[in-house]
């Protein structure tokens, strides 16, 4: 499949700080791609390079197949970009706004007119088409915003926080517009603090931390690499319980409390049952079982952890070991593997 | 390419609009600060001043005023369209557009000249209404307009990206613009100075557009006015493409 957005070595510094440092990224046709990143991660620096409101320092960014400076008009007339901060021209009422953004795209007049008012209507703010934009609510700027992105029928749609600060009722329409554009083949870039939102509707996600590329991967590929909890409730608390960790080795750890018996494992779902076989087995009766999957939000912290932050984890943990490895000589080191992990 | 036409005239026509749009801001000013000129300067100070140049000083002092009406509205327009659309991130709208820089900076710069085409209209227009005016070269009288109109804008354009706030618009409006325009020939002959200080008018651009403008509405002139017309097409040619250079490298627009 070919790409909609080709990117190799992008830099961008200001002054001293990398901004973007070493971007190296691909994403494909037709996906619905997420771009996840703590704040300064790079994620906006690295949209505003894509539609020239960034210079690059260095490397190349291509929209579908066009140099976003050299061919600066193929590349743009692609995009259409709704981005977080709100740039509306505030002289004219929405409905003439739109009609000359597509104007500045080389729509024809009538054409722009048609246009607006369909845009309006499938985002839910045609009947304030003559209203300027300050004097919409929150939730319809946000709207607007997508329309304005939407008029120019773009091939790539970038969303940069679509649906920071709006309500749950408007995100999911948000979602249900944007999910359909890329079922009729519009390529989305997103970029979200909300982790859910990737993790519903990406095929696939960049971490982005300092100015670099972290990982890319799909949502479910991500979440795989977590830990999940296998909490399971006995009849009677058990004097012992089999050795789990012993025999497979996704089996991180083991705790028991009382009659809840708590086993932490990657692949959790597929352990679950092999769990409850061997406490079968050993005769314990299952009053209840419940999976506890690790969450996409939890990998990404764990991915975009500073240095500093894991080093302060690993001495926390240090401080903590000495009693621990008086009844246990690895703990110590286990705590500090994971802390690498 | 078509759609770099189609976006040239979109762009054009939001611009035009924009003024067109809030004359309370753009055409109510300069009416009333022309009404005010006129009566003052032309008819009570201008009834107690000697022809100059062989026509009353109300006639003398006519070309200028509308001068200085369209230049500092041609001016006014493209720094402030450009500030404000960069204060309020709305020029981003154009920016991430395909229109070509070429065509970007056309539409702004056409459109503030329009704006100070129609300034200086209007104030032929009152002007009319206090003193009979002919147009002794019609040619020079639109060559002059055309191309003083079309150098503030572009001269408009830097200001709008250089500006970092809206006091830095105020103050090119006060230190720069106002002081060429009063030293510009506008409300004295050139012949009325001494030698030293005639010879550093002539430094002064206004003093040519001033004069050209005069040429077309009186015939006479206090300078070359061929020559005046070329260096002046020149020097517009010149800022124009320094214009597009700046959109190009995103001096003010981009990060």
């Amino acid at each position: 499949m070919s790409s909609a957005i080709r990117i190799r070595d992008l830099r961008k510094s200001y002054g001293d700080v990398q901004a973007l440092d070493g971007v190296d990224l691909d994403v494909p046709e037709g996906s619905f791609f997420g771009l996840l990143g703590p704040n300064g991660a790079g994620k906006t620096t690295f949209i505003n390079v894509l539609v020239g409101l960034v210079r690059k320092s260095g490397g190349t960014a291509e929209v579908f197949g066009y140099d976003v400076e050299d061919d600066y008009r193929e590349a743009r007339d692609r995009i259409g970009l709704a981005p977080q901060e709100f740039n509306v021209d505030r002289f004219f009422p929405i409905r003439e706004v739109l009609q000359h953004k597509a104007g500045y795209h080389g729509v024809s007049e009538s054409e722009a007119r048609e246009r607006a008012d369909e845009v309006l209507k499938r985002v839910g703010i045609y009947d304030k088409r003559d209203t300027r934009f300050d004097w919409l609510s929150g939730g319809m700027k946000r709207r607007f915003v997508l329309a304005r992105a939407l008029i120019t029928d773009p091939d790539l749609l970038i969303l940069d926080e679509p649906t920071a600060g709006v309500d749950v009722q408007l995100r999911h329409e948000l979602w249900e517009t944007i999910t359909e554009l890329n079922d009729g083949g519009t390529t989305i870039l997103l970029t979200t603090h909300y982790i859910e939102e990737a993790e519903r509707l990406c095929d696939e996600v960049a971490i982005l931390d300092s100015g670099r590329v972290v990982e890319v991967a799909s949502p479910e590929e991500l979440m795989d690499r977590g830990t999940d909890d296998i909490v399971v409730s006995l009849r009677d608390e058990p004097t012992a319980v089999p050795d789990f960790a012993a025999e497979d080795d996704r089996v991180e750890a083991v705790e028991l409390d009382g009659t809840k018996l708590v086993v932490t494992a990657r692949e959790g779902g597929l352990v679950a049952p092999d769990v409850v076989r061997k406490l079968d087995a050993a005769g314990h009766e299952i009053v209840d079982l419940e999976i506890s999957r690790t969450s996409l939000e939890e990998v990404f912290v764990e991915m975009t952890r500073t240095d500093e932050e894991r080093a302060t984890e690993r001495s926390s943990d240090a401080d903590d070991a000495p009693s621990d490895a008086t009844d246990d000589g690895g703990a110590g080191d286990a705590a500090a593997m994971e802390a690498e992990r | 390419m078509s759609v770099d036409r189609t976006g040239f005239y979109a762009l054009l026509k939001r611009e035009v609009l924009r003024f067109v749009r809030r004359p309370r801001n753009t055409f109510v000013p300069p009416f009333i600060t022309n009404v005010l000129y006129f009566s003052v300067f032309g008819v009570i100070l201008g009834e107690r001043i000697n022809e100059i140049s062989g026509v009353p000083y109300i006639l003398f002092i006519l070309p200028g005023l509308i001068v200085l009406g369209a230049v500092s509205n041609a001016f006014e327009n493209a720094s402030f369209s450009i500030f404000h659309g960069r204060w309020n991130r709305y020029i981003e709208e154009v920016l991430t557009s395909p229109l070509s820089y070429r065509s970007m900076v056309g539409a702004y710069v056409l459109s503030s000249a329009t704006r100070g085409i129609v300034v200086g209209a209007l104030v032929a227009v009152i002007g009319a209404f206090f003193t009979s005016v002919g147009v002794a070269r019609p040619f020079y009288l639109v060559a002059f307009m055309v191309v003083v109109t079309l150098l503030f804008a572009s001269f408009g354009i830097v200001g709008g990206l250089w500006a970092d706030d809206f006091d830095d618009l105020t103050m090119m409006n006060q230190f720069i613009l106002r002081p060429l325009v009063f030293f510009g020939g506008v409300f004295y002959s050139l012949n009325e100075l001494p030698t030293l200080l005639r010879q550093v008018s002539l430094l002064n651009p206004m003093i040519y557009m001033v004069n050209g403008v005069r040429y077309g509405f009186l015939g006479v002139s206090e300078v070359n006015a061929n020559l005046s017309l070329a260096i002046l097409t020149a020097l517009t040619l010149a800022v124009t493409a320094v214009n597009v250079v700046l959109f190009r490298r995103g001096y003010g627009l981009t990060d």
